[in-house]
């Protein structure tokens, strides 16, 4: 446990990696998703057909695949991306294309006669989005985007496979160090702890999502008399 | 940058390779992982004290945390307490427990559509509650929660890749294995974004079948 303490400097800074990662992928993330999302509802068939082929092509592809071709694909192009702005790349077109069907899948749930009432009310297409349609949408986008966050999280582990310093590479790096120093490999303490913050993190998303899915629901049940 | 399609055909026997070892690590594991989430179920099902308990923390505990940590945790860390797996068994057994979590609730969610009428007529009838589970619950469990299981095996096989990271030579290993000492990331990463989407495709392509075949009593009434 020893290296635990002696080592709690470097391991914060691992976690708060991780958090500013999970962060700066959930705010890219946010952005490409509601405005593709609400696109993907639009009667433009190209439009709809280009925003499937995105989320189909991203969700189908290996994470790591995704993650990989970037790092190792931009200089190819001639950009050269930081492992951060890779990872974080990679996973806002993967995390994204989740995403834009939540918001798709939130919006088209509303039902149809909500559009049809605020379009005889006169309202304009950009109003029934922002007051009629957007807010009884978060009722199914909340939880399930709660759910895309705590994958989110998890995702940003693979930063550990193209050297970003977050919180499973500080625990690598505890390792290979404590084992160069005593001889003895701490594995198994080390990641069993990596395991249990990361549980604890993300079981506070999933009761959160959870949560949310039960409080939204309670209020629907006693305005749908 | 020119894409040179005559280095991947050099390449293919490489890459045959790593589809193999994809496909092989990825088809055992599926099986496991099924038989995890029928014998999960069943715990489930008949709320079986404690065993009950420890099959909800396995199945949140595989849930909340990232598979790639699962991965380190059981190539690196229990070899430091004794119980050290090959490469291709460390990797067999992370992709089983990771998918059997998510069969447990796939195939707990087909237990729950069995009617309960099912369970009183075969008590009525004497069976034991082994025969209900074998012979009524689960052939009508594995119809509902056929679609759900698909996409837990599609993962799965997705997922294989990051079997790449303890260096065991599945698709992706190859793939990044040859990219740093020829530099085709393009050419590579092209043909095993292909290869691993034509290998979903057959998977639910044969899963579309399996349904139809399996509900082939039910079609004509």
């Amino acid at each position: 446990m020893s290296f635990f303490i002696e080592n709690w400097g470097f391991i914060s800074k691992g976690l708060l990696m991780t958090i500013e990662l999970a962060l700066v992928i959930l705010l890219f993330t946010t952005v490409i998703s509601v405005i593709l999302g609400v696109l993907a509802t639009l009667p433009n068939k190209l439009l709809r057909g280009v925003i499937h082929a995105y989320v189909e092509l991203f969700r189908s592809i290996p994470l790591i695949v995704n993650v990989f071709f970037i790092f190792f694909g931009a200089p190819m192009f001639g950009l050269d991306l930081t492992p951060f702005a890779a990872v974080t790349t990679g996973l806002t077109l993967w995390g994204s294309a989740n995403g834009i069907e939540i918001v798709r899948g939130g919006l088209e749930s509303v039902a149809r006669h909500q559009w049809k009432s605020a379009w005889a009310l006169g309202l304009k297409p950009w109003q029934i989005y922002l007051y009629v349609i957007g807010p009884q949408s978060l009722k199914a986008i909340l939880p399930a985007y709660t759910g895309l966050l705590t994958l989110l999280v998890q995702a940003t582990s693979l930063g550990a496979l193209v050297g970003v310093t977050e919180f499973l590479k500080t625990g690598q790096t505890i390792i290979e160090r404590t084992t160069m120093m005593t001889g003895a490999s701490p594995a198994f303490e080390v990641y069993g702890i990596v395991l249990l913050v990361y549980f604890v993190i993300c079981s506070a998303l999933s009761w959160l999502s959870r949560y949310l899915e039960r409080r939204l629901n309670r209020s629907s049940i006693r305005s749908a008399h | 940058m020119d894409f040179d399609v005559n280095y991947l055909i050099e390449q293919w026997p490489a890459l045959l390779d790593g589809v193999l070892m994809t496909l092989q690590v990825s088809l055992l594991a599926i099986g496991f992982s099924l038989l995890i989430g029928v014998v999960g179920g069943a715990i489930r099902l008949f709320r079986l004290p404690l065993l009950s308990q420890i099959v909800v923390l396995y199945v949140e505990l595989i849930r909340n945390t990232p598979i790639l940590v699962q991965l380190f945790f059981i190539f690196y860390g229990l070899p430091a307490v004794g119980l050290g797996l090959s490469l291709y068994w460390s990797g067999v057994l992370c992709l089983s427990l990771w998918a059997g979590a998510y069969q447990i609730e796939n195939i707990r969610g087909g237990l729950a559509t069995v009617e309960r009428g099912m369970l009183e007529a075969s008590r009525a009838l004497s069976l034991r509650p082994t025969q209900y589970f074998c012979l009524i619950a689960l052939p009508i469990a594995v119809r509902t929660s056929l679609p759900a299981s698909l996409n837990t095996a599609i993962s799965l096989l997705k997922n294989s890749s990051y079997l790449q990271a303890i260096g065991l030579a599945e698709l992706t290993f190859v793939a990044v294995d040859r990219i740093a000492t020829d530099f085709r990331a393009i050419e590579m990463f092209s043909a095993i974004c292909v290869i691993y989407l034509s290998l979903v495709a057959v998977l639910a392509l044969l899963t579309g079948r399996l349904s139809a075949y399996l509900q082939r009593p039910f079609q004509h009434q």
